[in-house]
C-alpha cells in the first residue's frame, strides 16, 4: 500500500516545520527570559546574599514564645598585675554556692585567663566585666581556642550551671597593682514559656482575618445563588417569551419603579420612623399583617373573580400589590425596630449584637426606597407582561408589526437613554451605548434579511424553527448591521470626544415642553428608538424573544468582568471609599466572591440531572416551584462544598488584602516587613501557613463528604 | 378524547423526530406505543404535555388545544396529565414523601411551596397513594435508597397525586428486570381499569405491549407504521416495524 508510507517530500516538510517551530519557540522563550530580567549577577552579589541569609534566618526564627528572665550578678576580687610568687589556679567562692576556678588567679592586662564556673544559673547567658571605681565597666573579651579575639563578651552557661571560657583581661590606664571587682552577670530564663507580644497580636489579627473571610463569604452567598440560577444555561435556555410581551414588561419597568419609589418608598420610610418607636412599629406591623391576611381571605372569597381568567388576573394583581405594600411597610418597621434595638444594646456582649442589629436597621433605612422601587418595577412589569401575553397572542400581521414598531420605539429609546446615562458617568462606559446600538443594529439587519428573502409560514414555524443552514450569512449580516450601528452611534454621540479626549458628554440641553433634556441622552434615545422601531416592526409582537438567554448572557458577562478584577485592586478602591480597615477587605472579597461563587454555583446547576426537573414540570409546577423542588435538592451539597472552598480561598486572600489596607493579618505583615522586623513577620507567615493548611484540610474533608 | 393532528417535530439540529402524526385516543384506552429507539416515542409523549414544543400540528384534549395554550393554561392542563419516566426522574436526595407530594405542585400556591408547605389533605393523600402502590412504609426514606421497581412505584404515586385523567408512561419498565416490569405494568393496568385513566405507554417489548395494550401504535422514523389491535401484529408487520434483522425477544 503506498499511502501507508507518505511521500518523502512531505516528511521533509514536516521535519522542517517542526525545526522551525522549535527555533521560534526558543526565540520566544529567550525573549521572555530577557524581559523578565532573569540574571545570575544579582543572585551572587555578596551583600544581597548576606541580607537574604539574615532575613531568612530571622523569618525562620519567629518571635513566637517568650518567658521571664532573671538577672543575677556574682562578684569576685581580682588582682591585676601579678606578683612573682603567684599561684597557678585559684578557687574563688561566690554567693549562692557558685564558685569559679580562675587560671591563673591573677594576670596583667591583655593576658588571657581561663575561667571555669560552677553552680551558676542554668542555661543563662553570661558576661564578665571589670567594674572600675569611676563607675565604668569594661568587658572581658572572649578568646577562642586558636587564641583569636572574637570581639564577643557573651557566653552560654550550660544546663548544669557550668561554663568554661578563655577571656582577655581588659587593658586600661592605672589598672595594675590593684585588686579590682570583677562581676559575673547572668541572665537566665525563669518561669513558664508563654506567647510573645508579637504572637498575641498576630493571633488577634488572625481571628480578624478568619472572620473577614467568613463575612465576605456569607455576604456573597445569597447574591451568588440568585446569579447562579440566572447564569445557568440549562435553566435559562428554555425561557422564550413573545417579543411584544417582553417589550410591554420592559416599558412598564420604569413606570413601576417610579411609582414604587414615590408611593411605597414613602410608606417604607414611615415604617422605619414608626419602628424606631418600637411599640408603635410592632403594633402597626401586626395590624398591617392582620389586615393583609383579612384582605387576602376576602378577595379570595369573591366568587366572580375566581371564575374567569381575567378575574383571576385582576385578583392576582391586587393580591400582589397588597403583599408588596404590607411587605415594604413591615420591612421598614423591622428596620426601625432594629435601629432602636441597636441603640438599646450598648454594653458588654450585647454591644456586638446591638451594633450588628443597628447596622442592619440602618441598611434597611438606607435601601427601603430602592427596594420599594424594585418591587414596584417587578410587580408592574410582570403584570404587564402577563396581561399583554393574552391580548397580543391573537394579534396577527400587520397589526402585530405595527404594535411591534411602537413598542420597539419606546423600549429602544428607554434602553438607549438609560445606557447613555450610565455611559455618561465614565469614559470607558460610554462604549456601552455603541455596543447596545450595535446589538440592535445587528438584529435589524438579520430581521430585515429574513423579512425580505424568506417567507415565514405561520407563527409556530417562526417561534420554534430557527432557519438553520444559513448560519454563516446570518452571522455576516449581523456583523455588518452591528458595525454600521456602532459607527453611526459613535459618530452621533461623539464618542471620540469621550474616549480619545477623555471629556464628559456635553451638558447642553434641548428644551422640550419646558423640560430640559440633555442632548446627549436625547440623541441616544432617538438612535435607540429608530433601531427599536425598525427591529420591532420587522419582528412583530409574536416573534419569540430569547429572554432567558439574554439574561444568561448579561449575568455571565457581569460575573466574568467582576471575576477578572483582582480583589487587591477592588481593595484599593474600597479603602478609598470606607477607609483603611477590615471593612474595606470584606467589601473587596465579597465582590470577588460573588463573581467566583456565582460561576462555580452556576456550573453545578448546569450539571444537574434534567430528569427530575422534567418530572416536576410535568406535574404542572410553575418555574419557581420547579426550581424549589427539581433543582434545589440537587444542588445543596455542591453549594455547601463550594461555599466552604470559597471561605478557604477567602482566608488565603484576606491574608494579603491587608497589603493594600484591607485589614486582617496582611496589614501587620506588611508593616513588619517594611520595618525589617523579620522575626515578627515570621510569626505572621507561620500563622498564615498553619491556618490556611488547617482550613484547606477541613474544607477538603467536608467537600469530600458532600460531593 | 385525545386527538392528535398532523404533529411534526423538528429539533433545532435538524433531526425530524415526528412526521405528520395523527391519531385519536378515546377516553379509558390503554394505548401502547412501540418502535425502535429513536423512532419518536418519547418525543410524541412529551409533545402531548409540551415538555417538548411541537413544531407543527395540533393536540386537542377535551376540546382544548394544548399546543395553543398559554403558560398558565398549560399548567392547568399539565396537572391533569400524569407522567412516569424510564429513569423514574425522582429527586434522589429528597424523601419519598416529598417526591410524591411534588405531584401536587400544580394545585399548590407557589408561595406555600416556596416554604415547602403542603396541606394536611395533601399529606394524607400522599400516604394513601403510597399505600396503593404498596410502599407506605418507605415514606420517610430518601428516594435513592429504593430499588428500581420501588422508585418507579414512587413515580406512579407522584403522578397519581395529580388525580390525572391521562397518564403518559415513557418506557416505564425499560430500566427494570422482567419480574418487576410486570408488577409495574400491573399497576398501570389497574389504574386503567379501576380509575378509568387513559394511558399512553411506550414500550420496547412487543410481548408486554400485547399483554397490556388495548391498542398498539408503532412508530418508525417518526411516522405511524401500524395502528391497530395487538393481535394484528404478525411476523411481517413485526419486521416492518423493527427492521428485517429483528428477532423477537419474549419477556414473560
Amino acid at each position: 500500500m503506498d499511502h501507508s508510507k507518505p511521500p518523502s517530500s512531505r516528511t521533509a516538510l514536516r521535519t522542517l516545520l517542526i525545526v522551525l517551530a522549535v527555533v521560534v519557540g526558543v526565540v520566544v522563550y529567550a525573549y521572555g527570559w530577557t524581559t523578565t530580567d532573569i540574571s545570575l549577577d544579582e543572585v551572587q552579589d555578596p551583600t544581597r546574599t548576606g541580607n537574604v541569609q539574615r532575613a531568612l534566618r530571622e523569618l525562620f526564627n519567629p518571635d513566637l514564645f517568650t518567658r521571664d528572665r532573671e538577672a543575677k550578678s556574682f562578684f569576685m576580687a581580682f588582682f591585676i598585675g601579678c606578683p612573682e610568687e603567684e599561684q597557678q589556679r585559684g578557687h574563688v567562692d561566690l554567693e549562692g554556692g557558685a564558685y569559679v576556678i580562675v587560671t591563673p588567679v591573677c594576670a596583667d592586662p591583655d593576658d588571657v585567663i581561663t575561667v571555669e564556673g560552677y553552680n551558676f544559673p542554668e542555661n543563662a547567658i553570661a558576661g564578665i566585666r571589670l567594674n572600675r571605681d569611676t563607675g565604668q565597666a569594661q568587658p572581658f573579651q572572649i578568646i577562642d581556642a586558636s587564641g583569636k579575639n572574637t570581639q564577643e563578651s557573651i557566653f552560654d552557661v550550660d544546663n548544669t550551671g557550668y561554663f568554661k571560657v578563655q577571656v582577655k583581661v581588659p587593658r586600661a590606664r592605672g589598672l595594675s597593682g590593684e585588686t579590682h571587682q570583677v562581676e559575673f552577670q547572668t541572665v537566665s530564663p525563669s518561669g513558664l514559656p508563654r506567647f510573645s507580644e508579637t504572637a498575641r497580636t498576630v493571633g488577634d489579627k488572625m481571628i480578624e482575618t478568619i472572620f473577614l473571610a467568613l463575612m465576605a463569604t456569607t455576604l456573597a452567598v445569597p447574591i451568588s445563588v440568585v446569579l447562579s440560577f440566572l447564569s445557568a444555561r440549562n435553566l435559562m435556555r428554555e425561557i422564550g417569551v413573545p417579543l411584544g410581551t417582553v417589550l410591554v414588561g420592559f416599558m412598564l419597568l420604569p413606570v413601576g419603579a417610579v411609582l414604587g419609589w414615590i408611593l411605597l418608598g414613602r410608606l417604607g420610610s414611615l415604617g422605619v420612623d414608626w419602628g424606631e418607636k418600637p411599640l408603635q412599629g410592632i403594633l402597626a406591623s401586626a395590624v398591617a399583617l392582620a389586615a393583609l391576611i383579612a384582605a387576602l381571605r376576602f378577595i379570595n372569597g369573591i366568587a366572580p373573580l375566581a371564575e374567569s381568567v381575567w378575574g383571576r388576573r385582576v385578583r392576582g394583581l391586587i393580591l400582589n400589590i397588597l403583599m408588596l405594600t404590607a411587605g415594604v411597610f413591615v420591612l421598614g418597621a423591622l428596620g426601625g425596630v432594629f435601629i432602636w434595638l441597636g441603640k438599646q444594646l450598648d454594653s458588654g456582649l450585647a454591644e456586638y449584637l446591638g451594633n450588628f442589629v443597628g447596622t442592619l436597621g440602618k441598611l434597611v433605612d438606607l435601601t427601603i426606597r430602592g427596594i420599594a422601587a424594585l418591587g414596584g418595577a417587578a410587580l408592574l412589569g410582570s403584570a404587564g407582561a402577563n396581561w399583554s401575553a393574552d391580548l397580543l397572542r391573537h394579534v396577527r400581521e400587520p397589526l402585530s408589526n405595527i404594535l411591534g414598531a411602537i413598542f420597539g420605539l419606546i423600549s429602544g429609546a428607554l434602553l438607549m437613554a438609560a445606557t447613555a446615562y450610565v455611559g455618561g458617568q465614565a469614559v470607558l462606559l460610554s462604549l456601552l451605548n455603541a455596543l447596545v446600538a450595535a446589538l440592535l443594529g445587528g438584529e435589524v439587519a438579520v430581521l430585515a434579511y429574513q423579512r425580505l428573502f424568506q417567507t415565514q409560514n405561520g407563527k409556530r414555524q417562526a417561534r420554534h424553527e430557527d432557519t438553520r443552514g444559513d448560519d454563516a450569512s446570518r452571522t455576516l449580516l449581523f456583523f455588518i448591521g452591528a458595525v454600521v450601528a456602532f459607527l453611526v452611534t459613535a459618530q452621533v454621540l461623539d464618542l471620540l470626544r469621550a474616549i480619545v479626549d477623555g471629556r464628559p458628554p456635553s451638558e447642553r440641553e434641548w428644551d422640550i415642553l419646558g423640560l430640559g433634556v440633555r442632548i446627549y441622552l436625547g440623541e441616544a434615545a432617538i438612535i435607540g428608538g429608530v433601531l427599536g422601531a425598525v427591529a420591532g416592526g420587522l419582528a412583530g409582537t409574536n416573534m419569540s424573544f430569547p429572554l432567558g438567554m439574554t439574561v444568561y448572557n448579561a449575568s455571565r458577562t457581569i460575573l466574568n468582568a467582576l471575576r477578572s478584577i483582582e480583589p487587591l485592586i477592588m481593595g484599593i478602591v474600597f479603602v478609598i471609599w470606607v477607609g483603611v480597615g477590615p471593612f474595606a477587605g470584606v467589601l473587596a472579597l465579597t465582590l470577588h466572591s460573588i463573581a467566583s461563587l456565582g460561576k462555580l454555583y452556576s456550573e453545578q446547576v448546569e450539571s444537574i440531572e434534567s430528569g427530575p426537573i422534567e418530572a416536576v414540570q410535568a406535574t404542572g409546577a410553575n418555574r419557581l416551584q420547579t426550581i424549589v423542588y427539581g433543582v434545589v435538592p440537587q444542588i445543596i451539597p455542591p453549594y455547601i462544598a463550594f461555599t466552604m472552598y470559597r471561605w478557604d480561598i477567602n482566608v488565603r486572600m484576606s491574608t494579603i488584602i491587608g497589603f493594600v489596607g484591607g485589614g486582617g493579618i496582611g496589614f501587620l505583615l506588611q508593616q513588619q516587613i517594611n520595618l525589617l522586623r523579620y522575626q515578627q513577620a515570621g510569626v505572621a507567615v507561620l500563622a498564615i501557613a498553619v491556618v490556611v493548611s488547617v482550613l484547606d484540610y477541613a474544607s477538603a474533608a467536608i467537600r469530600e463528604r458532600y460531593v | 378524547m385525545l386527538k392528535i393532528e398532523h404533529l411534526t417535530k423538528v429539533y433545532d439540529n435538524g433531526v425530524v423526530a415526528l412526521k405528520d402524526v395523527s391519531f385519536e385516543v378515546p377516553d379509558g384506552q390503554f394505548l401502547v406505543i412501540i418502535g425502535l429507539s429513536g423512532s419518536g416515542k418519547s418525543t410524541l409523549l412529551r409533545c402531548i404535555n409540551r415538555l417538548i414544543e411541537p413544531t407543527e400540528g395540533h393536540i386537542y384534549w377535551d376540546g382544548n388545544d394544548i399546543t395553543e395554550a398559554t403558560d398558565e393554561e398549560l399548567r392547568q392542563i399539565r396537572r391533569r396529565i400524569g407522567m412516569i419516566f424510564q429513569h423514574f426522574n425522582l429527586v434522589k436526595r429528597s424523601s419519598v414523601l416529598t417526591n410524591v407530594l411534588s405531584g401536587r405542585l400544580g394545585y399548590t400556591s407557589p408561595l406555600w411551596s416556596f416554604v415547602n408547605h403542603f396541606s394536611r389533605e395533601d399529606h394524607q393523600k400522599a400516604l394513601e397513594k403510597l399505600a396503593r402502590v404498596g410502599i407506605a412504609d418507605k415514606a420517610s426514606i430518601r428516594a435513592d435508597q429504593l430499588s428500581g421497581g420501588q422508585q418507579q412505584r414512587v413515580g406512579i404515586a407522584r403522578a397519581l397525586m395529580q388525580e390525572p385523567e391521562l397518564m403518559l408512561a415513557d418506557e416505564p419498565v425499560a430500566s427494570l428486570d422482567p419480574a418487576t416490569s410486570h408488577s409495574v405494568m400491573k399497576y398501570l393496568e389497574r389504574l386503567n381499569h379501576e380509575d378509568g385513566i387513559t394511558i399512553l405507554c411506550s414500550l420496547h417489548f412487543l410481548s408486554l405491549a400485547r399483554a397490556y395494550g388495548d391498542r398498539i401504535i408503532a412508530l418508525k422514523d417518526g411516522r405511524i407504521e401500524f395502528d391497530g389491535d395487538p393481535d394484528e401484529i404478525d411476523d411481517q408487520r413485526f419486521r416492518d416495524i423493527y427492521g428485517e434483522d429483528a428477532v423477537r425477544v419474549e419477556i414473560s
